[in-house]
C-alpha cells in the first residue's frame, strides 16, 4: 500500500526552480523553437496559457503551442500521430495510461535530464511519483493529483432534518442519511450511485478490504467477496433503497448535473469539479464537502496526470525545459491559486484549499492520506471500459451483482494474461 | 412552351385551395424537423437548473446568456473559418470536376472492362472511412503534407460517391443529344464538356452542397492530421470547446456551441424546383459550331 | 400507354425501340471511347487507388496480424477471423446495425415524397420548406447529438413530458436498452430525410416537363402523375439514393460515439460494427482485430450492395 502524505510545510526545492533558464539547453539547439503541448481539459486552458507565457517570458527562445483536444478524442489523435511518428512534442498522461505509452517506446525516459538538472523527485506526492516510473525508467514529473470526497446539499440536508455528514461516518450512515433525504414528490433523491470506478466503486472496493488489481498487477480482485461488497454497497442505493437515480437516469443526466440543480443530496466528486462547483451559483450556495464514508478501511483511489515527452521529438533540450518548468514551484503555485488543481508538488495543497474559502477543500487534501493510485497494469485500456461495461449490468439489475463481478474479473484476466505473453 | 399549366389553372380551383393539403402535410413535417433546434436555443439561454425545470419553459426567466461567452475564446476563429473555406471550396470544385468527368464516362462510353472498373469504385464506397484513417495519415507523412492546409483537402477530392451519383444522373439524361453531336463528329471530350455539363447542373449543384456539408462537418480527419489550431478548419476547432472532463459528457455550462454554419446560403442555392423547360434545340448542331 | 414503355431501353441490350440513323464506323468510335474514358476516368481512379484502395488492402493484410498499440506487427494467421467467431459483442453490434439500416431506409419514401410535393410548378414557400428539411444535414454532429439527448431525456425530456401528458411515463430513451437503437433510427431519418430529398430534386429536374403537361391533358390528378410520371422516371435517382443510405447506415458511427458514449449501459444494445471497430482499434489497440471486423463489415455491405445491382434490372429505367 502506498499511502500518500503531503508534506503541508513547503519542501525545501532543489534545482527546480524557476530562476534557472537551462543555459546548456539554449546553447544546445540555437535559434527559436516551439514546442507543442498536447492536454484535454479545457477548464484548466486559461491557467496552462498564464503558465506558458510565464516560461516564454523566461526563455524566450522557446514558444509553447498548446494543443486543447477534447478528451473524447484525444487519445485517439495522440496514439495516431504517435504511430506515424509525429505528435506533440510534450503531452498530458495519466497513471492508467502510463505503462502501456511507456512499453510501446513512445516516451522518453527523463533519467538522465532529472540527474544532470538535479531535479529533487522527492518534492513530488510519492504515489503519483511511483506510477511515472516504469521499468527503472522515469518518464514525466507529475502535474497534479486528485482525490475523491464526498458533496453534499446542505440546504437539502436542513429541509430533511438530517445532520450533516462527518469524517466519522460509516456506509451505514450514509445510507440512512439517503433514505431520509429521498424524497419521490419532488422528485429528490439522498445519493447519486452512478457505475463510475474512479469516483465511485474503486474506492467502496478497497474500502471494504478488497483489491482491483493483485499487487503482482497479474490478477483481478473483482471477483473476491471484498470487492463484491463494495459494489453491493452502490446497486442497493438504487435497487433495494430506491435512494439514488437509476443508472439510466445518470446516463441521461451526470450525477455532477443532477447534483448542482437540487434533483440529489449528495455525491461523490473528485477534487477536478471544485472548478464547476464556483462556476455555479446555486451550487456555490448550497454545496459543501464531507470526507468519504469508510467501511473496514479509509482507502481510495487516485488519480494524477504526469507531464511526458514524445520520444521522436526534434527538440529534446527544449521540451525538458518546458517539463521542467511545469513541474516546478512556480508552475504548481499558479494551478494551486486559481483552485485549478491539486498540485502534485509537495507543499502547495494549502494554496489550493484557500483558494476557494466557499468549500470545505481541506478534505481533500486529508483523503490523499489513504489514497493510492489507481490500478494499472501494461495494457489498462484493454480491460478497463469492457470490465466497467459488465459491472454495470449489475446497476440495471440484469445481472447479479456475483456473476457481474465473476464476468468482469474474467474479462480482467484474459487481457492481463495477453500482456504477460 | 411550358405555358400550357397555367391555361388548365383557370378552369380549377384557385391556386392556394388547390396547394392546401400540401402546405398543411409540408408544415406538420417542417415542425417535427425543427423542434431538435427550437429546443435547443430555448435551452442555450437556461442555466441548467432551468432547464431541468418540468414542465419546461419557452422562455427561460431570467434569460442566461453565459453559455456563449466563452465560445469565441481560445479560438483563432476567423483563421479557421478561412481554413474551412479553402478545404471546402477545394474538395467541391475538385469533386465536381474529376467525379462528373468519371461519371460520364462511366455512363456513355463503352469500353472493356467498364464494369469491372466500376464494381472498384463501388467498392471503395463500401468501405467504413474510419479504415482510411491510419493508412493516410502514413500516406500523408510520405507526402511531407502533415499539418498544412492541403492535407486537409487532397483526399477529399477523390469520391466514389460522386463519380457514382454522376453516373446515375447521366444514365437518365436522353441519349438523343450526345448522339447528334456525335454524329456531327464531336469527340467524347467536346460532348462532355459541351452537352452534358450544361445539362447536368441540378446534379452538380446537389453534389457540390452535399460536399460542401460533408466538408463542414469533417471531424476526425482534420483532427487528427493537423495539430496546430491554425491550420485547422471549425469543425475541430469547435470540437476543442465541447469537450468536457473525462468523468463527464456535458457540463451545464458549455452545454451548447453554435451549430450552423453561419449562413443558409448552401440550402438557398438548392437547385430551382421549377423545372426549365427541355429543351433539345439549343445544343443540336453545337458540335459542328465546335469542331474547327 | 404508360411512360414506362417509353424507356425500355436498357444499356446494353441493343433493342432500339426509336428510328435512329445508325452513327458510322463503331469500332472506330469504340477505340477512341476508351482512350477518352480513359483520359476522363484517371485522375479519380488515381486518387482512389492512393487513398482508398491502397489503404484496404493494407488493411487487409493487417487483418491476419496481431499489433502493438504503437505500430510493429506480428503475423498471426487465421487467429483474429476464429475469434471474431466466438465474439457476441460483434454479433450484437450486427444485429443493431441492421436495424438501424431498416429504420434509416425510411428516409427514402419520406424523401421522395418530400421531394415530389416540393417539386410542383408555382409552388409558395418552396425555400422555406427546403430550407427547413435541409437544416439537420449543416448541422454539426456534435450539435445534433446535444439537442437529441434534450429530447430524449428521461427525466425532463419534453417527449417524456409530452408522454406524461397523456398518462405514459417514458424511459430514458437512450439509456435504455429496449430503446436506444431505435432511438438513434429516428434521428438518422430525421437526419437523412434533406440530404435525400436535395438527390431527388435534382433527379426530378431531369424528367421532361412535357411528360407532365401531356398527363394533365389527358386529365391526370397530381398524384396519379406522380405514381405514372414521377416514380418510374426517376428509378435511377431512386436507386442511387437507396445503395447509398443502406451503405451510409451500415457505417453509422456518430451516432453511437456522440449519442450512447462508452459509459452508458445500453452500449451493447445499440453499438454498430463501425463502432466496435473504433473501440477495438483506437481505445483497446487491437489493430489487426479491429481490420478484421472491418472486412466482415466490408463483406456484409458487398453482399448487400451485389443484392441490390441485380434486383435493379427489375425495377430500374435508365433512358
Amino acid at each position: 500500500m502506498a499511502a500518500l502524505c503531503v508534506g503541508l510545510a513547503a519542501a525545501g526545492c532543489s534545482g527546480s526552480d524557476t530562476g534557472s533558464n537551462g543555459g546548456a539547453a539554449a546553447k544546445a539547439e540555437s535559434g527559436a523553437v516551439t514546442i507543442s503541448y498536447a492536454i484535454w481539459e479545457k477548464p484548466q486552458l486559461a491557467t496552462m496559457q498564464k503558465i506558458a507565457a510565464k516560461f516564454h517570458a523566461e526563455n524566450p527562445k522557446i514558444t509553447v503551442d498548446i494543443q486543447l483536444t477534447p478528451w473524447e478524442q484525444y487519445w485517439t489523435k495522440l496514439q495516431t500521430s504517435l504511430k506515424g511518428g509525429s505528435g506533440a512534442d510534450v503531452f498530458w498522461m495519466n497513471i492508467p495510461n502510463l505503462k502501456k505509452y511507456a512499453n510501446g517506446g513512445v516516451l522518453m525516459p527523463i533519467d538522465a535530464y532529472v540527474d544532470r538538472d538535479k531535479v529533487d523527485l522527492g518534492n513530488y506526492v510519492p504515489a503519483v511519483m511511483d506510477a511515472y516510473k516504469f521499468k527503472d525508467h522515469v518518464y514525466a514529473l507529475p502535474k497534479d493529483v486528485d482525490a475523491i470526497a464526498l458533496w453534499y446539499n446542505k440546504e437539502l440536508f436542513k429541509q430533511a432534518g438530517v445532520d450533516y455528514p462527518t469524517a466519522d461516518w460509516t456506509w451505514d450512515d450514509l445510507t440512512a442519511a439517503a433514505q431520509k433525504l429521498t424524497d419521490p414528490a419532488k422528485g429528490v433523491y439522498g445519493i447519486a450511485a452512478p457505475a463510475e470506478d474512479q469516483a465511485n466503486y474503486d474506492n467502496t472496493i478497497l474500502q471494504a478490504g478488497g483489491q482491483i488489481l493483485s499487487a503482482d498487477g497479474k490478477k483481478s480482485g473483482l471477483d473476491s467477496p471484498e470487492a463484491i461488497r463494495g459494489l453491493q454497497f452502490w446497486v442497493d442505493l438504487i435497487n433495494k433503497y430506491h435512494a439514488s437515480p437509476s443508472l439510466q437516469q445518470m446516463t441521461d443526466t451526470d450525477s455532477e448535473q443532477m447534483f448542482t440543480s437540487g434533483k440529489v443530496a449528495m455525491y461523490y466528486g473528485g477534487s477536478w469539479t471544485v472548478l464547476d462547483m464556483k462556476a455555479i451559483p446555486e451550487a456555490k450556495r448550497f454545496a459543501d464537502v464531507a470526507p468519504m464514508p469508510h467501511d473496514a478501511q479509509h482507502y481510495s483511489v487516485s488519480n494524477g496526470l504526469g507531464m511526458v515527452i514524445n520520444s521522436k521529438t526534434k527538440h529534446p533540450d527544449a521540451a525538458w525545459q518546458w517539463v521542467k518548468y511545469l513541474g516546478g514551484k512556480a508552475a504548481a503555485q499558479m494551478q494551486a491559486e486559481t483552485g485549478t488543481v491539486i498540485p502534485a508538488y509537495k507543499g502547495m495543497a494549502d494554496a489550493w484549499v484557500k483558494s476557494s474559502p466557499e468549500f470545505n477543500l481541506q478534505v481533500f487534501v486529508d483523503q490523499l492520506k489513504y489514497a493510492q493510485p489507481l490500478p494499472s497494469s501494461i495494457d489498462t485500456p484493454a480491460w478497463r471500459d469492457p470490465a466497467a461495461a459488465e459491472l454495470a449490468k449489475a446497476w440495471t439489475g440484469s445481472a447479479s451483482v456475483e456473476d457481474a463481478a465473476r464476468k468482469a474479473a474474467q474479462i480482467m484476466n484474459d487481457a492481463l494474461a495477453k500482456e504477460g505473453s | 412552351m411550358a405555358d400550357a399549366v397555367a391555361a388548365t389553372g383557370s378552369q380549377k380551383l384557385p391556386r392556394w385551395r388547390r396547394d392546401l393539403w400540401v402546405h398543411v402535410v409540408l408544415m406538420l413535417g417542417a415542425v417535427l424537423m425543427i423542434s431538435p433546434f427550437v429546443l435547443e436555443v430555448v435551452t442555450s439561454v437556461k442555466t441548467f437548473a432551468q432547464a431541468t425545470h418540468t414542465p419546461p419553459s419557452l422562455v427561460p426567466h431570467p434569460f442566461h446568456w453565459g453559455n456563449y461567452k466563452d465560445v469565441f475564446e481560445s479560438l483563432p476563429f476567423g483563421r479557421q473559418l478561412l481554413n474551412t473555406v479553402v478545404m471546402t471550396l477545394a474538395r467541391t470544385l475538385g469533386q465536381v470536376l474529376l467525379c462528373s468527368a468519371a461519371g460520364f464516362a462511366f455512363a456513355r462510353l463503352q469500353f472493356r472492362g467498364r464494369g469491372l472498373l466500376f464494381g472498384l469504385f463501388l467498392s471503395v464506397l463500401m468501405v467504413p472511412s474510419q479504415l482510411f484513417l491510419l493508412p493516410n495519415y502514413e500516406i500523408m507523412q510520405h507526402l511531407g503534407l502533415l499539418n498544412s492546409i492541403s492535407a486537409l483537402w487532397l483526399p477529399g477530392i477523390f469520391s466514389a460517391f460522386g463519380t457514382f451519383l454522376m453516373r446515375q444522373f447521366f444514365l437518365q439524361l436522353p441519349r438523343e443529344l450526345e448522339e447528334a453531336a456525335r454524329i456531327d463528329g464531336a469527340n467524347p471530350l467536346q460532348v462532355y464538356w459541351w452537352v452534358m455539363l450544361p445539362l447536368a447542373t441540378p446534379a452538380l449543384m446537389a453534389l457540390a452542397i452535399l460536399t460542401a456539408i460533408w466538408s463542414w462537418n469533417d471531424l476526425l480527419w482534420p483532427l487528427i492530421i493537423n495539430t496546430d489550431p491554425s491550420k485547422m478548419p471549425v469543425s475541430a476547432g469547435l470540437a476543442a470547446l465541447q469537450g468536457g472532463a473525462p468523468h463527464q459528457l456535458s457540463r451545464p455550462d458549455g452545454w451548447l456551441a453554435p451549430s450552423q454554419p453561419a449562413d443558409d446560403r448552401a440550402v438557398r442555392d438548392l437547385p430551382a424546383p421549377c423545372p426549365r423547360g427541355h429543351r433539345v434545340h439549343r445544343s443540336q448542331g453545337l458540335a459542328t459550331a465546335l469542331t474547327p | 400507354m404508360t411512360v414506362t414503355e417509353q424507356h425500355q431501353d436498357h444499356p446494353g441490350t441493343g433493342s432500339r425501340t426509336s428510328l435512329r440513323p445508325e452513327p458510322p464506323s463503331r469500332s472506330g468510335l469504340r477505340r477512341q471511347d476508351a482512350m477518352w474514358a480513359t483520359v476522363l476516368i484517371a485522375p479519380t481512379a488515381i486518387g482512389l487507388l492512393v487513398f482508398s484502395i491502397w489503404p484496404t488492402l493494407l488493411t487487409f493484410y493487417y487483418s491476419f496480424t496481431s499489433w502493438g498499440a504503437f505500430g510493429g506487427h506480428t503475423w498471426a494467421g487465421l487467429e483474429n477471423y476464429t475469434q471474431l467467431l466466438h465474439d457476441s459483442e460483434l454479433l450484437q453490434s450486427l444485429v443493431n446495425t441492421a436495424i438501424l439500416s431498416l429504420i434509416t431506409l425510411l428516409s427514402v419514401p419520406l424523401g421522395i415524397v418530400v421531394a415530389a410535393l416540393l417539386h410542383r410548378p408555382d409552388f409558395r414557400l418552396t425555400r422555406f420548406y427546403r430550407t427547413v428539411y435541409f437544416l439537420p444535414a449543416v448541422t454539426l454532429p456534435a450539435s445534433i447529438a446535444l439537442m437529441w439527448r434534450l429530447v430524449y431525456n428521461g427525466d425532463f425530456g419534453p417527449l417524456n413530458w409530452t408522454l406524461s401528458l397523456v398518462g405514459i411515463d417514458g424511459p430514458s430513451w437512450l439509456a435504455d436498452s429496449h430503446t436506444a437503437i431505435y432511438a438513434l433510427g429516428v434521428v438518422s431519418i430525421w437526419g437523412s430525410i434533406g440530404y435525400n430529398m436535395v438527390l431527388f430534386l435534382a433527379g426530378m429536374q431531369a424528367i421532361p416537363r412535357d411528360y407532365y403537361e401531356a398527363a394533365e391533358l389527358d386529365g391526370a390528378g397530381s398524384i396519379s402523375q406522380f405514381f405514372q410520371i414521377t416514380v418510374p422516371l426517376l428509378t435511377p435517382t431512386t436507386f442511387f439514393v437507396t445503395v447509398i443510405t443502406v451503405i451510409n447506415a451500415l457505417q453509422a458511427f456518430d451516432l453511437v460515439f456522440l449519442m450512447i458514449g462508452k459509459t452508458n449501459p445500453a452500449l451493447e444494445k445499440s453499438q454498430t460494427v463501425v463502432y466496435l471497430f473504433y473501440e477495438k482499434g483506437f481505445v483497446e489497440s487491437q489493430g489487426g482485430y479491429a481490420a478484421a471486423i472491418a472486412f466482415v463489415l466490408l463483406a456484409v455491405i458487398l453482399v448487400f450492395t451485389a443484392v441490390q445491382f441485380r434486383m435493379q434490372r427489375r425495377w430500374v429505367h435508365y433512358g
